[in-house]
């Protein structure tokens, strides 16, 4: 099985996990199974970043994004508890992409995505009309999807990708709420759980434009969620706006 | 382009597929997600799925006479019956009645609360060896060491563990290697690239296709066995030829 149509995916990571054993995460690695399932082209995040060492991580996108160009794109990401290091982090790594790509990991960095501290980065990502993905889980008090509403009205200049849309059912009628509520709130679909019927629910509520394809690859199978939408009781032009031309579209956004 | 899902299900047309985590009836719980029979057999046609191991919501979620009741006032030549028990000597007596090949356990407090140790459970595992049937449980339903302790007193009590989760690895694999009677489904075995690297390194006879229909779609998990760079053979046994032989329908 393999995409009929060139995805461009909007959530993925580079490096191991502390958490289960990593298998095949090797960059090259990754464009292989990228070519077999016709993934285009992935926007990375140091997965190191993600927990304890963002100016050692951003590095390693760096390196990537040289080494492989026209594959991976690069969000910077920034951790607001070395306060004053996320606006470091951001203007060192601008070249990663214009507009700006930001990640927030609010879960594994135990700080709320509307927490103080967060403040000097959104305004920055709200300036540079920059794409932020944000790690969201079902009501979790530092990434909950609801605690995006006011962010986003605050900041409309963001894009906010609301990353695993929330994971449960629960976070996806969240991450709806949200996203009903402020044009520049989007659904990533990326994450373990594959509730039937969800792509259809998203689309029914939202329409196709505010859907996008996320793999979370190589922490989880890209093969998961491409399943899910190819698979999905929508029109063939709803899975191409969703597996390509909604990111294409955000990161072409000025 | 035109995107469809046509390339993945003629695939799975040739597998001769059989899920071995699918649930049946209403659920409290999952709402609109849950199907009676006519819709699931419908959402199984959609996915090539030929057969597959039921379990029913009534007994996961109310009460396990009433739902065993309702399995099989809802049986169909595609489904084989996962039996629901508990440790109760009346259950026990059911069990004799329904002669089951397989038997799905439900130890959390939220069903029906009872210890998955052989102090209160050994009968009934005792008696699921002699018959040679198959015990069905969730991994949310049992610790890693109540799995060893249950594994380790009944050699010969053959295990399927659902639902192990995509970081279970350094838990189930050694497990695994312990004892040659543990065996798990492939739903929600969904790290990075984790299937395909199993069967490189296990073989393909310990994993079998699982999807949790109705609450999630067939097709996610059917596209990470479709997209396994593993062969044909080792797809068709995870596919079905796994839980047939377990099933007593293909020689072991």
């Amino acid at each position: 099985m393999r995409s009929p149509i060139p995805v461009v995916d909007c959530h993925g990571h580079i490096g191991t996990h502390p958490d289960f054993p990593a298998y095949k995460i090797c960059p090259q690695e990754m464009v292989c199974v990228m070519d077999l399932l016709n993934i285009e082209s992935l926007a990375i995040t140091s997965t190191r970043a993600c927990y304890n060492d963002c100016p050692r991580g951003n590095e390693e996108v760096d390196s990537v994004l040289r080494q492989y160009p026209g594959r991976f794109r690069g969000y910077v990401t920034v951790n607001p508890n070395p306060e004053g290091e996320a606006l470091q982090q951001l203007e060192r790594f601008a070249h990663f992409h214009q507009p700006p790509l930001i990640k927030f990991h609010p879960d594994l960095h135990k700080y709320p995505v509307n927490g103080r501290k967060y403040l000097p980065a959104w305004d920055y990502a709200n300036q540079t009309h920059a794409i932020v993905l944000v790690h969201t889980w079902d009501s979790d008090p530092n990434c909950g999807p609801l605690l995006l509403g006011p962010i986003a009205r605050e900041f409309p200049g963001a894009h906010i990708l609301l990353g695993h849309s929330g994971v449960t059912w629960r976070g996806y009628e969240q991450s709806i709420e949200v996203a009903r509520g402020s044009p520049n709130v989007f659904l990533d679909i990326s994450g373990s759980h594959s509730h039937r019927t969800i792509i259809e629910h998203c689309l029914n509520q939202l329409g196709e434009e505010r859907i996008l394809f996320g793999s979370d690859m190589p922490y989880l199978e890209a093969a998961m969620v491409l399943g899910r939408v190819l698979t999905a009781r929508v029109s063939d032009g709803n899975k191409e706006a969703i597996l390509r031309h909604n990111f294409l579209r955000l990161l072409t956004m000025t | 382009m035109s995107p469809s899902n046509v390339e993945l299900l003629s695939e799975v047309a040739s597998w001769n597929l059989m899920d071995a985590n699918v649930h049946l009836g209403r659920s409290g719980i999952h709402g609109q997600l849950a199907l009676e029979k006519s819709a699931l057999l419908a959402e199984m046609d959609r996915f090539q799925t030929r057969r597959a191991l039921v379990s029913h919501f009534a007994a996961e979620e109310y009460d396990i006479s009433e739902g065993n009741a309702a399995l099989a006032r809802d049986m169909d030549g595609r489904f084989v019956p996962a039996w629901s028990a508990s440790p109760e000597p009346s259950i026990v007596h059911e069990l004799e009645r329904l002669q089951p090949k397989a038997v799905r356990l439900w130890f959390s407090p939220l069903h029906h609360n009872f210890s998955s140790l052989p102090w209160s459970t050994g009968k009934l595992y005792d008696y699921l060896q002699q018959r040679s049937a198959l015990m069905v449980v969730s991994r949310e339903e049992l610790d890693w060491n109540a799995l060893a302790i249950i594994l380790t007193e009944f050699p010969k009590l053959r295990i399927l563990l659902l639902d192990v989760g995509y970081r279970s690895d350094r838990y189930l694999l050694p497990l695994l290697q312990t004892f040659p009677q543990l065996y798990f489904d492939s739903t929600t075995y969904v790290a990075h690239r984790q299937l395909e690297s199993f069967v490189e390194t296990h073989g393909p006879e310990r994993v079998l296709f699982g999807s949790r229909l109705p609450l999630y779609t067939p097709g996610a998990a059917l596209a990470v066995l479709a997209t396994a760079r593993i062969s044909d053979d080792s797809k068709l046994a995870i596919a079905g030829g796994n839980l047939r032989r377990l099933l007593g329908e293909l020689p072991s």
